[in-house]
């Protein structure tokens, strides 16, 4: 069973298609990083997972349950949407005691995460006091009130310095090394690219990967070879199949579809001299980039 | 119970309720001070009855806002994506913010009614104004239940309505304001069924004949506050929370 599962799940507001056929499934005990351009359609499914919004088909489900279907949701799921979303005129305390009295929970819980986010010195002052950093804390300690095996968490890198980002990223690892299920979405790829094992992607309201961060980043990555005979060894490469593009500069080339080992034997049986020969570390921001170009938008 | 104990801390623990609550306390002291003592003696005489009810009408509107924030913090805020979320099962807390609406609306009634008795009654006997006992207990008790309806009103119309801002305006509007141009409009049969007339009838007997009873005006007051109440759970148990 999946901890979550989206099925066909399209969202439509009047012409606007914000999730389209979204299917996905995030299995419990990592991160998985849930990215997409802005206007991507990731808010939008998550809020149909957390049962704020209705699909117009399709399903989001929860341990195969639609969320309101869950015995004890805010021990199942923590979830934090957006760090503004907390009333300026309470303090970060009360805040928190107003879920922990929802969900049933001892207010004794609501001083442990407050020192778990590092926010105990601030923990009487009123929100609107709080920084950018600050309220995403309190969200997250919102979001672990109630101990929960299942985090889903949109944007949480915004507004972090980069201490914050550290202490987010050792947060959602240790959060994840215990079983639970972290479900993150975010533009911050650099930040992602340190934290998540798995990542969905999609882009206008559509999947367009889903997989191991190691296996996306490593996928198709370009072999970069530098010759001052490029046209001649382009076409000997050619020949063995390989797909060839340059970068722009004159003595390089990117092949394609080639082993490392293959293109220097075939460099040492031409003669052809090379200065050098590596395979491409790509980025995800790269491969983000490539794989949801500029069709971000709802359309 | 949680969702009611969740209710309860988010009225208190914003300042607005407060600062709410300590000036609808003071401008009734104000009055229950100032009307009776500065008025003539005859007047006091004559108009004995309406003089227990002077601050109730600012009063109402005061408690109408406090239920109507209530309500729409949730919104103006956003907290109801964490509200929701820790209960989804919705009508459970509508259900919370109505109860709590009755409490908050039992609270202001009793402080408003030990204030306006404490001053007006003891002001009214020094200068010896009798007052009959009954219809005193009479207006205070509609004084009472109309402070309460008006806030349980303040919540479900808030609910219903979710922007702050048109619930505060178009309820006073409706319920408070308008409602000498509608009973014109509407003739004065139909006029007393709207819910500023029944809600004057339900705070006791000032001298308008062409309000209903104070039970009927009580009556019909708490209706409009169950509709209301129902179409907010409806509304908010089908709404999208984007």
């Amino acid at each position: 069973m999946a901890e979550i599962c989206v099925e066909r799940l399209t969202k439509r507001y009047r012409e606007a298609v914000a999730v389209d056929d979204l299917s996905f499934k995030v299995d419990g005990g990592r991160v998985t990083g849930f990215l997409g351009p802005n206007g991507a359609g990731k808010s939008t499914t998550l809020r149909a997972l957390l049962g704020l919004i209705r699909p117009t088909s399709g399903r989001a489900l929860v341990l195969d349950r639609p969320f309101a279907k869950l015995r004890d949701p805010a021990r199942t799921v923590g979830a934090a949407l957006d760090a503004s979303d907390v009333h300026p005129g309470r303090s970060g305390r009360s805040h928190l005691r107003t879920l922990s009295a929802a969900a049933g929970i001892p207010t004794s819980r609501v001083d442990e995460v407050l020192a778990l986010v590092e926010l105990t010195p601030a923990r009487n002052r009123l929100v609107k006091g709080y920084s950018m950093g600050m309220r995403q804390r309190l969200a997250l300690a919102g979001a672990l009130l109630g101990d929960p095996r299942i985090l889903m968490l949109d944007e949480p890198a915004n507004g972090l310095d980069p201490q914050g980002m550290r202490w987010l990223r050792d947060i959602l690892r240790s959060l994840a090394a215990e079983g639970r299920t972290v479900f993150i979405s975010s533009h911050v790829l650099s930040e992602v690219e340190q934290t998540v094992d798995e990542v969905v992607v999609i882009s206008a309201g559509r999947l367009v990967t889903q997989g191991p961060l190691a296996d996306l980043i490593a996928e198709q990555r370009p072999v970069f070879v530098r010759t001052p005979r490029p046209e001649e060894f382009k076409a000997v490469l050619e020949i063995d199949g390989a797909s060839v593009s340059t970068d722009g500069r004159d003595e390089v080339l990117l092949v394609h579809g080639l082993t490392l080992e293959h293109i220097g034997t075939r460099a040492a049986e031409h003669g052809i001299v090379v200065f050098e020969l590596t395979r491409t570390a790509s980025t995800l921001e790269e491969r983000f980039l490539e794989l949801t170009g500029e069709g971000g938008n709802v359309r | 119970m949680r969702a009611l104990r969740s209710e309860w801390l988010k009225l208190v623990s914003v300042r607005t309720t407060w600062i709410l609550l300590g000036a609808m306390l003071l401008i009734e002291a104000a009055y229950a001070i100032g009307v009776p003592a500065a008025q003539k003696i005859e007047d006091l005489r004559t108009n004995d009855v309406e003089n227990l009810f002077i601050g109730t009408p600012l009063s109402t509107i005061f408690v109408f806002i406090v239920g109507a924030l209530l309500a729409t913090n949730e919104y103006r805020h956003r907290t109801a994506d964490s509200t929701f979320v820790v209960t989804p099962r919705r009508e459970r807390i509508v259900f919370a913010k109505l109860a709590v609406g009755l409490m908050a609306g039992l609270a202001c009634a009793l402080l408003f009614i030990a204030i306006n008795a404490g001053f007006a009654l003891s002001i009214l006997s020094h200068r010896s104004v009798k007052v009959d006992a009954d219809t005193a207990l009479n207006i205070y008790l509609g004084m009472g239940v109309s402070l309460v309806l008006t806030c349980v009103l303040g919540v479900a119309f808030g609910a219903l309505i979710r922007n702050q801002a048109v619930t505060i305006v178009l309820g006073l509007t409706l319920f408070f304001i308008l409602r000498e141009l509608l009973t014109s409009i509407l003739g004065d049969d139909i006029g007393a069924y709207l819910p500023g007339p029944s809600l004057l009838a339900l705070q006791g007997p000032i001298g308008e004949d062409d309000l209903l009873s104070q039970v009927g005006g009580g009556l019909v007051f708490a209706g409009y506050c169950v509709v209301i109440a129902i179409a907010a759970v409806v509304a908010t148990r089908q709404r999208e929370i984007t």
